[in-house]
C-alpha cells in the first residue's frame, strides 16, 4: 500500500511536471513531424533506380479456364514485364486510387488490363472472322482493341511515354506469337485446303500447259495398267461380255489390245504434244478437279511443312515469343512485383505513411529513454526538497521507496509508448501491421528496459544539471549506436551487430518485424522482448545495488 | 510505559577524521520536552538523525519507547516526527496533497486521515491556503507546513531541529503555539533551537552539546546554578570592618572585592539589595552604584562551551 501512495504522489508530480510531458510526448512528436517534411516520401526505402510501373488490373480472366493459356491473359502480359530487368511492377487495387496518383502527379502513368481484356486477347487473331480482334493500329498495338487503358500525367510526357513504349513492346510480345500461332494451325488443315479447292474449281478451262506436263503421269499411268495381271483379266472379261460367251474371240480381242499397247501409249503421248488437242481436252475440265479430297488431305500438311522449312528459324506453331523466336524462355520475377502502398498516406496531417513506419517506432523508442531524464529529476528534486529523509524516516523499507518511484515511472513510460503509437497512426497514417496486437509486449518490454536504464542514470546523478547533461548524452549517444536516429536498414552489416549491445536496437529490430514486414516473424519479436526484460531487469539490480538514498 | 522514550547510550560517530558525537548518553522521559542546545556544528543534528534512525552510529544504542532501534523495529518509526532544519515537502503539492500523502505513509486512512488533515492545517493556520501550491508560499508558511506533516500522524516523540529559525513573527508565533500545543497533549518533544528564550520557556530540561560531547543535562534552574548571582557595588567610603559586616548580610554567600568595587555572590538578589540598602544607611555610608548580574542560558552556554550560542 505505500507502493501505491508513494507511486500516486509520484505520478502526480510528473503530470504536473510540465518538462516530462514536453520531453516524453511533445518533443518526439515534433521531431517525426519536421523530420518525415525534411526527409520527403522515400525515406527509409532503399535506393531503387528501376523502372515502376504501375498496374491495376481488372481483367476478368478467360471464359473458359481450362483454355490456353490457363490464366487471364493479363497475367501472361504481367509476367513477360516481371521478367523483364530493371522493370518494377507496382500492383494497384482500384482504377480511383491510381487517377488520384495521376491527379497528384505521383504516378506518371498508369496502365488499366479492363475486364474484357482476356476476351480481348483470346480474340486477337490474323484470321477473318466476325469475332476476331484486330489489335494492331498505327503505332503497333492499339490498346483500345485490346480494352487496355493507359492514365496518363500531362505534367510527366517523358515518363509517361516510356512506360507506354515498354508496354507497346510487351504487349507485342505476347500478342505476335499467339496470333501467329493460332493463324499457322489453320495452314494446310482441311477446311482451308478444301477452301483451296473450291476456288480452284472456279479456274477452268484447264490450261493445256497443264495437261502436257501431265503426259508423264498418264504415260505411266497407262503402261503401269496394261501390264497389271488384274486389269488384263477385266479386260478379257469385258471382251466376253460385250462379245458374247465366246472366250476363243475374247481372248484374240485382248492380245491385239496387250500388242497394240505400246502404239496406243505412242498415240496418246502424240496426243498430248498437241496445242489443239489439249485446248480441246481442258475445255470442260476445272483446276480445282484435280484437288480431290484426297489429294488434300495430302497436300494441305506437306504444305505446312513446306512453309516451316522455309522459315526454320522460326516456330510458326508457338505460341510464346520464346518459342516463336527460338530463343530462351522468359520467366516471371515475382520479387520485381510489389503490392502499392500508399506511401502518401492518410492520417489528419496526411504526410505519407511509409516515412512514418520508421520515423514513428525510432522516435518511440528513442524517446522512451528520455524517461531517464523525468527519473533522474524525480529523484533529485526528492532529495533537493529534502522530502528523501522524511520518506526515509517513515516505516518504509528501501525497496517500497524504490518501487514506489519505479512504479510510476514504467506508468508513464507506457503512457507515452501507446500515445506515440497511436498519434502515429491517427496524426501520421501508419500501420500497426500485421499483428499489433504483438505491439503491446513490445511496448512494455521497451519500457521495462527504459525504466531500467532511468534509474541507474537516477542512482547516479545527484544534481538537476548532472541529470540533463548525463542522461541526454546517455541517451543520444546510445540512439546513434542502435540506429533511432536513422535507418537501421542503411547501418553497414557490422555495426548493426554491435548496436544490439543497446536496448534500443532490439526494440528496434522488432519494431521493423512488425511495421515493417507483411508477415511478422513472431520469433524475433519475442526474442527481443525477452532481451529487452533482461536489460531492464539487470539495469534495475545494478541500480537497486547503486542507489543511495542517504 | 518505558521509563523513557528515548534513549541514546555511549553514541559515538565520526564523518572521516571530525568526530562527530563522541559518547553522547542521554534520556529522555514521557511527555518531557527536551531541549537540545549548542553551536552550529555541534552535532545536534548528527544526533537526531541517530536518533530518527536516519543516520547509523558508529557505535553506542537508541532504545526508543524500550526498545532499540533497528532496521528490523521500522514499526517504531510510526510513533516518531520529524521537524527537520530544512524544509521537507512537495513545493508542487498542496498543503493538503502533502499532508494526505504522509498521512497515508503512517498509515492514516478515509475519514480519520481527513480529519486529521483539517485538524492540522488548521492548528497551523493553513486552512484558507489548503489547496495552493505550497511552492508558492512565504518562508514561515512553508516553515508551519513543514512541522504540520511532522505532527500529521499523531507520533509520541516528535523531533524538532531548529523549527523557528528564519520565519516571520506571525508564523514564530503559530509554530510555537502548536509546540505548546504538543507539549500539553503529552507529545515527548525534542527541541533544538538558537532561540534561547525559546528553550528556556519551553523545554523544563536541556542538554548542551559542544564539539560532540554533552557539556550539561539537567533542568533549567539546575543548569543556572551552574553560575552565581553577583551584585557588584561601589561606597562613598569604606569604614572600618565594612567587609565582615558585609559578609554577614544574610543571603551573601561570598564576597569578593575588585578594586574600588565590592562583588557580592548572593542566593538572591533582591532580598540582599534590601538588607544591603539598609546597612548603608546604618552606618552613613553612601551605595554609589550597584550593578547585578544574574545567571542566564546565554551565560552558563558561554562558561561551559567558552563561546558564543551563534559563534
Amino acid at each position: 500500500m505505500p507502493i501505491l501512495t508513494l507511486a500516486a504522489k509520484d505520478l502526480r508530480l510528473l503530470i504536473r511536471d510540465p518538462r516530462s510531458a514536453v520531453i516524453l510526448l511533445l518533443t518526439p512528436l515534433l521531431l517525426i513531424l519536421v523530420l518525415g517534411l525534411a526527409l520527403g516520401e522515400g525515406f527509409g526505402e532503399k535506393p531503387d533506380d528501376r523502372l515502376r510501373i504501375s498496374i491495376v488490373n481488372m481483367d476478368r480472366g478467360l471464359a473458359d479456364p481450362r483454355a490456353y493459356p490457363g490464366k487471364p491473359w493479363s497475367e501472361v502480359v504481367i509476367d513477360d514485364l516481371s521478367a523483364t530487368q530493371d522493370i518494377r511492377l507496382e500492383m494497384i487495387h482500384d482504377r480511383d486510387e491510381a487517377q488520384r496518383l495521376i491527379d497528384k502527379g505521383r504516378r506518371p502513368a498508369v496502365i488499366i488490363f479492363e475486364p474484357q481484356f482476356s476476351d480481348r486477347m483470346t480474340r486477337a487473331s490474323f484470321l477473318s472472322s466476325a469475332e476476331a480482334v484486330n489489335p494492331f493500329g498505327r503505332d503497333g498495338i492499339d490498346f483500345a482493341q485490346l480494352q487496355v487503358t493507359i492514365l496518363t500525367d500531362k505534367t510527366q510526357p517523358v515518363s509517361a511515354s516510356i512506360i507506354e513504349q515498354v508496354t507497346q513492346v510487351t504487349l507485342l510480345r505476347v500478342v505476335i506469337p499467339w496470333m501467329i500461332g493460332k493463324a499457322f494451325a489453320r495452314v494446310g488443315d482441311d477446311h482451308f485446303m478444301a477452301q483451296v479447292a473450291t476456288r480452284l474449281l472456279e479456274v477452268k478451262p484447264l490450261p493445256a500447259e497443264v495437261l502436257a506436263e501431265l503426259d508423264p503421269v498418264i504415260q505411266k499411268l497407262l503402261a503401269a495398267l496394261t501390264n497389271d495381271p488384274d486389269f488384263k483379266l477385266l479386260v478379257l472379261q469385258e471382251f466376253r461380255e460385250t462379245k458374247g460367251s465366246n472366250l476363243l474371240e475374247a481372248t484374240k480381242d485382248a492380245a491385239v489390245v496387250a500388242r497394240r499397247t505400246p502404239d496406243f501409249q505412242r498415240a496418246v503421248h502424240k496426243a498430248f504434244q498437241k496445242r489443239a488437242i489439249l485446248e480441246r481436252l481442258g475445255r470442260e475440265i476445272a483446276f480445282g478437279e484435280v484437288l480431290t479430297p484426297s489429294v488434300q488431305r495430302q497436300v494441305g500438311p506437306t504444305v505446312k511443312r513446306g512453309v516451316s522449312d522455309l522459315f526454320s528459324n522460326y516456330n510458326f506453331e508457338a505460341t510464346t515469343w520464346a518459342d516463336l523466336v527460338n530463343s530462351p524462355a522468359r520467366y516471371a520475377n515475382a520479387a520485381n512485383r510489389v503490392e502499392y502502398r500508399d506511401t502518401g498516406g492518410s492520417g489528419w496531417l496526411n504526410r505519407g505513411a511509409l516515412r512514418y513506419q520508421i520515423l514513428v517506432p525510432s522516435y518511440t523508442v528513442m524517446f522512451a529513454f528520455f524517461l531517464v531524464l523525468s527519473v533522474g529529476w524525480l529523484f533529485v528534486s526528492e532529495r533537493k526538497h529534502g522530502t528523501l529523509i522524511r520518506l526515509r524516516a517513515a516505516p518504509l523499507t528501501r525497496s517500497q521507496i524504490l518501487l514506489g518511484k519505479l512504479l510510476p515511472c514504467l506508468c508513464v513510460s507506457l503512457v507515452q509508448g501507446f500515445f506515440l503509437l497511436a498519434a502515429g497512426r491517427i496524426l501520421f497514417g501508419m500501420t500497426w501491421g500485421a499483428r499489433p496486437e504483438l505491439l503491446v509486449p513490445l511496448v512494455v518490454s521497451t519500457s521495462i528496459a527504459a525504466v531500467g536504464l532511468a534509474v541507474l542514470a537516477a542512482s547516479v546523478a545527484r544534481t538537476e544539471t548532472q541529470v540533463a547533461v548525463y542522461g541526454t548524452l546517455l541517451v543520444l549517444i546510445l540512439g546513434g549506436i542502435s540506429g533511432s536516429l536513422m535507418p537501421r536498414d542503411l547501418m553497414p552489416e557490422q555495426m548493426k551487430t554491435i548496436s544490439l549491445v543497446t536496448p534500443q536496437a532490439w526494440a528496434l529490430e522488432a519494431y521493423a518485424q512488425l511495421l515493417a514486414s507483411p508477415q511478422p516473424d513472431v520469433g524475433v519479436v519475442f526474442t527481443s522482448c525477452g532481451v529487452l526484460w533482461a536489460f531492464g531487469l539487470v539495469l534495475t539490480a545494478l541500480a537497486w545495488w547503486r542507489m543511495d538514498l542517504d | 510505559m518505558a521509563e523513557f522514550v528515548l534513549e541514546l547510550s555511549d553514541i559515538r560517530k565520526r564523518y572521516g577524521p571530525l568526530t562527530a558525537l563522541d559518547g553522547v548518553s542521554l534520556a529522555v522521559r514521557p511527555g518531557e520536552v527536551f531541549g537540545l542546545l549548542g553551536p552550529n556544528g555541534a552535532g545536534k543534528t548528527t544526533l537526531l538523525s541517530i536518533a530518527a534512525g536516519l543516520l547509523e552510529a558508529d557505535r553506542g544504542t537508541v532504545q526508543l519507547f524500550g526498545h532499540q532501534l533497528s532496521r528490523q523495529r521500522r514499526d517504531l518509526r510510526h510513533w516518531i516526527g520529524l521537524g527537520t532544519q530544512d524544509l521537507a515537502i512537495y513545493p508542487d503539492l498542496s498543503p493538503r496533497e502533502n499532508l494526505r500523502f504522509f498521512g497515508r505513509l503512517y498509515g492514516l486512512r478515509g475519514k480519520q486521515l481527513e480529519h486529521r488533515v483539517e485538524e492540522v492545517l488548521t492548528a497551523v493556520g493553513l486552512a484558507d491556503r489548503a489547496n495552493d501550491r505550497a511552492g508558492t508560499f512565504s518562508g514561515g508558511m512553508k516553515r508551519r507546513l513543514n512541522l504540520a506533516v511532522a505532527i500529521v500522524h499523531h507520533p509520541r516523540l516528535l523531533f524538532l531541529d531548529e523549527p523557528t529559525t528564519g520565519v516571520d513573527p506571525q508564523s514564530r508565533h503559530h509554530i510555537f503555539e502548536q509546540v505548546q500545543a504538543l507539549k500539553a497533549a503529552g507529545v515527548t518533544i525534542i527541541y533544538t533551537s538558537h532561540y534561547m528564550e525559546e528553550v528556556q520557556a519551553l523545554c523544563p530540561r536541556i542538554a548542551i552539546i559542544d564539539n560532540g560531547k554533552v557539556r550539561a543535562c539537567d533542568t533549567l534552574p539546575n543548569l543556572l546554578r551552574l553560575l552565581d548571582t553577583t551584585i557588584r557595588v561601589r561606597f562613598s567610603s569604606l569604614p572600618a570592618d565594612w567587609g565582615d559586616r558585609l559578609a554577614a548580610l544574610p543571603g551573601v554567600k561570598q564576597l569578593r572585592p575588585s578594586g574600588t568595587e565590592w562583588e557580592l555572590v548572593v542566593e538572591e538578589i533582591g532580598p540582599v539589595l534590601g538588607r544591603l540598602a539598609h546597612e548603608c544607611a546604618a552606618a552613613g555610608v553612601e551605595l554609589q552604584s550597584a550593578t547585578t548580574a544574574e545567571p542566564t542560558l546565554e551565560r552558563v552556554f558561554l562558561h561551559l562551551t567558552g563561546r558564543e550560542l551563534r559563534d
